[in-house]
Parts: C-alpha cells; sequence; structure tokens
C-alpha cells in the first residue's frame, strides 16, 4: 500500500514538473512587473488582462497567428491529399520502379532541415519567393511527403483486400476508388496525419527564421523569439505572449489528446 | 528538445531494414494503364524533387566551393577545402563537442525519467495512471522557441521561479542558470531532458501493454519480486521501444537548435554554441555560404552515423 502511494506520488510529480512552468507562465502574464519583482508566485489581487491586448496589438500577435494559421492549412491540406495519392500508387499498383521510387521519397526522413535550410534559403530566393508565406508552404508540403506516403501506404494495405476490390468490380475507376471508398475507410489515420501535419507546421522554427526577414511574414515561432528580444525588460507582456502559444496547442492537445499521442508514439514506433 | 517534426523519427526510417524490400506491393490488380501509378506519385514527386532533392544536391555541390552567398558568379571551387577548413576550425570543435556532451542530457537522462515511472504503472497495476500521460506529454508538442522563452525567464537569477524557491528552501547561492560560464550548457541540457522525458513515458507505457502477460505469470510462479522482473521481463520487451526513444533522443541532441536559439544564443562567450548554430552563422553570419554548407553536410552524416549505431546496437530483433 505504502509502496502504491509513493509511485502515485512519483506520478504526480513527474506530471507537474511538466505542467508548472506553463501555469506559472501564465500566473505572470496576469500581473505586473513589480508584482513579478515582489513575489512571483504569489496570486495577483486583480488580474491584469491588459497584457493580453498589448502582446496581440502593439506585439503583432494577431498577425502571427493569421500567418500560422493560413501557413499550417496550407501545408496541411495539400500534404494530406499528395501523400494519399502518392500512397494509394504504392498500396495498390505494382509497377516498375517502385521499391526504388519509395526509397527516394523515404530519404526526406532521415536528412535534417539543418542540412538543407542553406540551400534552400538560395533556391527560394532565386525563385523570388523568399518574404512571402509560399516560402514556408511550398518546401513543407515537400517535407511531409516521406512520413505522409509512408503512413498513407500502410493505411491503405491495411482495408481488406476484398473491400478495396468490390470497389473496381462496381466499374469504379482507380480515382473514384481512392477517394469515394479507399480514403473514407482510412479516416481516423488521415485525421492523425492531418494533426500531425498542422502541429509540425505550427511549430516549425528554422524555416521562417531564415527565409522571412519581414515580420509581416513571420508566424508565431518566429514572432515569439523578436518579441522576447524586444520586450525582455517587459515580462509580463513576454509572458502573454507566450500564452497566447502554448493556449491553443492545449486546447487541441485537450481534444485530439488520444490521436496525438498515439500518432507521435506510433509514428516514430513504425518507420 | 525539439518539439517532434517531420524528421523527428529519422533514423528510425532509416532503420526500416531495407525499405525497398519491405512488403512490396502485393495487391496487384492492375486493371487501367501501366502509367497510372505514375500519375498518382506525379505531383508528390515534383514538389519532393523541387524543394527537397535539389537543395540537397545543390548543398552538396556548393560544399565544394568558396562562396560568399551574395552573387553566384563569386563561387568558385575549392575541392574538399571547406570540409578541411572545418576540421582545422576551432569553433567547429567547441560546437561539436557542446553537442556530445548534450547526448547524456538529451538522450539517455529522460529515457530512464520516463523508464521508472512507465514500470511503476505497468507491474504495479496502477489504475488511473491515463490522467497523468497527458501533463507529462505536453511539453512534447510545443515548439522549442515557446520552450526556450518559457525556461529563459523561470530561471531568471534575479526575479524567476526557479531560483526564488531556491532561495526560500535556504540556498543562499543558487547558481545563475542560462547566464552563467559553467552552467549554462548543463541548464540546456536539463531543459531538453524536460521537454522529452514524458514522451518517453508514453511510448514505454505503450511498448509494454505489448508484453505477454503469461511472462509475468511465470516470473512470479518462479518468485521474482518487482526488480527482478523489470530487468528480467519488462526491460528485454522493450528492446524496440528504447532503440526508438534513444535515437529520437539522439536526433535531437545533434541538431538542438530551438531551445539554444531562444535562451542564450550560443552564450556567455561560446559556452552553448553547437552545430546547428555554428552552421547558421557560418553561412549568414559571416557569409561564407560555401562553408555553412560544408558544416550542414557534416552534421548530417554525423547524425546519420550515430543513429545508425543505436540502431544496431539496440535494434534490429524483431521486424
Amino acid at each position: 500500500m505504502i509502496r502504491r502511494v509513493l509511485a502515485y506520488v512519483l506520478l504526480t510529480l513527474g506530471c507537474a514538473i511538466a505542467i508548472v512552468p506553463f501555469l506559472v507562465t501564465t500566473l505572470a502574464s496576469l500581473k505586473t512587473m513589480p508584482e513579478i519583482v515582489q513575489d512571483v508566485l504569489a496570486i495577483p489581487d486583480s488580474p491584469n488582462w491588459s497584457n493580453y491586448r498589448d502582446a496581440w496589438n502593439q506585439g503583432r500577435f494577431s498577425h502571427f497567428f493569421l500567418n500560422s494559421f493560413v501557413v499550417a492549412i496550407g501545408v496541411t491540406v495539400p500534404a494530406v491529399v499528395l501523400s494519399s495519392m502518392s500512397g494509394y500508387a504504392f498500396a495498390r499498383f505494382r509497377f516498375r520502379g517502385a521499391n526504388a521510387l519509395f526509397a527516394f521519397l523515404l530519404l526526406g526522413m532521415v536528412v535534417p532541415m539543418q542540412a538543407m535550410i542553406v540551400p534552400l534559403f538560395y533556391l527560394l530566393r532565386e525563385l523570388h519567393l523568399l518574404d512571402s508565406l509560399w516560402a514556408l508552404i511550398l518546401p513543407q508540403i515537400a517535407m511531409s511527403m516521406s512520413f505522409g506516403t509512408l503512413l498513407m501506404r500502410q493505411s491503405f494495405l491495411s482495408v481488406p483486400q476484398d473491400v478495396a476490390e468490390a470497389a473496381t468490380l462496381d466499374g469504379a475507376n482507380s480515382w473514384q476508388a481512392l477517394w469515394q471508398i479507399m480514403f473514407p475507410l482510412c479516416r481516423p489515420l488521415v485525421g492523425t496525419l492531418a494533426l500531425l501535419f498542422f502541429i509540425w507546421t505550427w511549430n516549425e522554427f528554422l524555416l521562417p527564421l531564415v527565409v522571412n526577414v519581414n515580420p509581416d511574414y513571420h508566424t508565431l515561432p518566429v514572432g515569439l523569439l523578436y518579441f522576447q528580444q524586444r520586450w525582455s525588460s517587459n515580462l509580463p507582456l513576454m509572458a502573454a505572449g507566450a500564452t497566447i502559444i502554448f493556449i491553443p496547442l492545449v486546447i487541441a492537445f485537450l481534444i485530439f489528446q488520444k490521436q496525438l499521442v498515439q500518432g507521435l508514439t506510433e509514428g516514430a514506433l513504425k518507420g | 528538445m525539439q518539439p517532434p517534426s517531420r524528421n523527428a523519427s529519422s533514423a528510425i526510417g532509416a532503420s526500416t531494414p531495407a525499405v525497398g524490400a519491405s512488403p512490396s506491393p502485393s495487391r496487384s490488380r492492375r486493371t487501367g494503364p501501366t502509367w497510372e501509378p505514375y500519375l498518382y506519385l506525379l505531383p508528390a514527386l515534383l514538389m519532393f524533387g523541387f524543394f527537397f532533392a535539389i537543395p540537397i544536391v545543390g548543398g552538396v555541390v556548393l560544399s565544394f566551393t568558396a562562396w560568399n552567398g551574395i552573387s553566384w558568379d563569386t563561387a568558385t571551387f575549392v575541392g574538399l577545402g571547406n570540409y578541411i577548413d572545418a576540421f582545422q576550425d576551432h569553433r567547429f570543435w567547441v560546437a561539436l563537442r557542446h553537442n556530445l556532451i548534450l547526448i547524456p542530457y538529451f538522450v539517455i537522462l529522460p529515457a530512464v525519467l520516463g523508464l521508472l515511472p512507465a514500470a511503476l504503472v505497468h507491474q504495479m497495476k496502477l489504475r488511473g495512471a491515463g490522467i497523468f500521460q497527458a501533463g507529462l506529454f505536453l511539453p512534447y508538442i510545443m515548439p522549442g522557441v515557446l520552450i526556450g522563452v518559457v525556461w529563459r525567464w523561470m530561471l531568471n537569477p534575479v526575479f524567476g521561479p526557479v531560483n526564488k524557491t531556491l532561495k526560500d528552501l535556504g540556498f543562499a547561492h543558487p547558481p545563475s542558470w542560462l547566464s552563467d560560464f559553467t552552467w549554462a550548457l548543463p541548464t540546456i541540457g536539463l531543459i531538453g531532458a524536460w521537454a522529452a522525458y514524458g514522451f518517453c513515458y508514453v511510448v514505454f507505457v505503450a511498448g509494454m501493454q505489448k508484453i505477454p502477460k503469461d511472462l509475468y505469470d511465470a516470473a512470479r510462479l518462479d518468485g521474482a519480486n518487482g526488480w527482478q522482473e523489470f530487468w528480467g521481463v519488462t526491460l528485454p520487451g522493450l528492446k524496440r521501444e528504447i532503440a526508438v526513444v534513444l535515437s529520437v533522443n539522439l536526433i535531437n541532441a545533434l541538431r538542438a537548435f530551438d531551445v539554444i536559439k531562444a535562451t542564450t544564443d550560443g552564450g556567455p562567450g561560446d559556452k552553448t554554441s553547437v552545430m546547428a548554430l555554428f552552421m547558421m552563422n557560418s553561412a549568414f553570419g559571416s557569409n561564407q555560404a560555401g562553408y555553412g554548407i560544408a558544416i550542414a553536410v557534416i552534421l548530417a552524416i554525423v547524425t546519420l552515423l550515430m543513429s545508425l549505431l543505436v540502431l544496431r546496437l539496440f535494434g534490429e530483433s524483431d521486424d
């Protein structure tokens, strides 16, 4: 019994250590600087919401938020469609060069962003795409192809063979079979994949840091970095900015917890 | 330490023994024309080829040139010159050494911190453990910059909550963490461990549920205690998960960037300079694009080799 209680205490502690920094940051965002200096962990007498207004307007977080959202959707939707198509090609057809092409696509999972960011910058410069949302959207669609194709191929292969066959017997061509039968059948996995693409794009930092210097095209993580450099003395404002970034993630996490945890751990395990 | 990303599972992709040999499309029911599959592949291949393959190949080519990154006619072929320069560059070795120092913090510490509670929950059959999972996993989905920003103020030596608590507990002179020459790098390492242990926990819990129950029954019949069960049944049953966790963490240690950029930016002095930061500063900060790219290529090769090594040591057993 005592050991059980100890085990629960240990778990609670581990959990608390993971969450407390976020809670304390939110707490700080509701205070004034003198209140923080006086006692950083105390609950303020009256919450100071103006930090959020200032971060949202003056700190341009409304703008970064919109950019992040547009880019995340602009990457997720095409990436899901394209990787469904390529995954379908590998799952359904046998064709010359299939193995080589599959291996080629998977190369994207072995090469970290750091290894390609510098030449990618110059490529985008040649295309006159620097300082635009396209510079964030197009490369991230491309980099989603590896994991997307792998996952969609696997989920299409897991559809029972007779179901897949029934589709073609009804006289549907392969395109109709893909979108009207196979894709809806794999909906749970498609959802997980879309969720992962969305969060990966939402969190991407190196690419937007390098390719977009103009703050008009900053996303939230890069916005937060410059925000921190500019307002390092105004801690409550910075804490409000940080809270604006993690609250949507916490909400998304609470709603989609199961899919996310499963997707991320199994995604790592699958490979 | 970095948020999960498209190539967080990198090495694992590489690990899958010969992708080409994996169950090749068995259900060949070719009804349409032979070019049909290529049509399905075309958009993905075009995107991937253009924004992935071209930069990679172009990068390798450029790594053999001296180039300021501004106009193309300044690029001159220098063979292995950039690579030789890198190996003779004091800053390169400092950065690489810092990455290596981060490995125990990023790789082993979170794995142990995740493994022990996971084993407790599993072997003691604790109920309600699912609630803890959410909280533990939370840091793993956060952007690295956010983690950096949060910890930078948490660890502020003057008014940060960490030192405030330490002082309340009676430590009169707590370290100044990220701005301290000796503490800065270990602090970065601890932040990385903090960001990863929940992920390790969740992967281990998932893996333990797949261990056959009768192995535990057999162990109990033999009179094994909890500790012996852990060494005899739980740990051997987790080989694959351990390999995954170690290689994901290892990749994060070698490519650490976001958190460092948001906390110390390599400082104080060069105490937290790492490969990715050095690469970026060479390429864009001092207009040595060719040199920066060569360092990126080295970084990619080191990452690949080290994760293959981990998988050779731990993986390969099944699948």
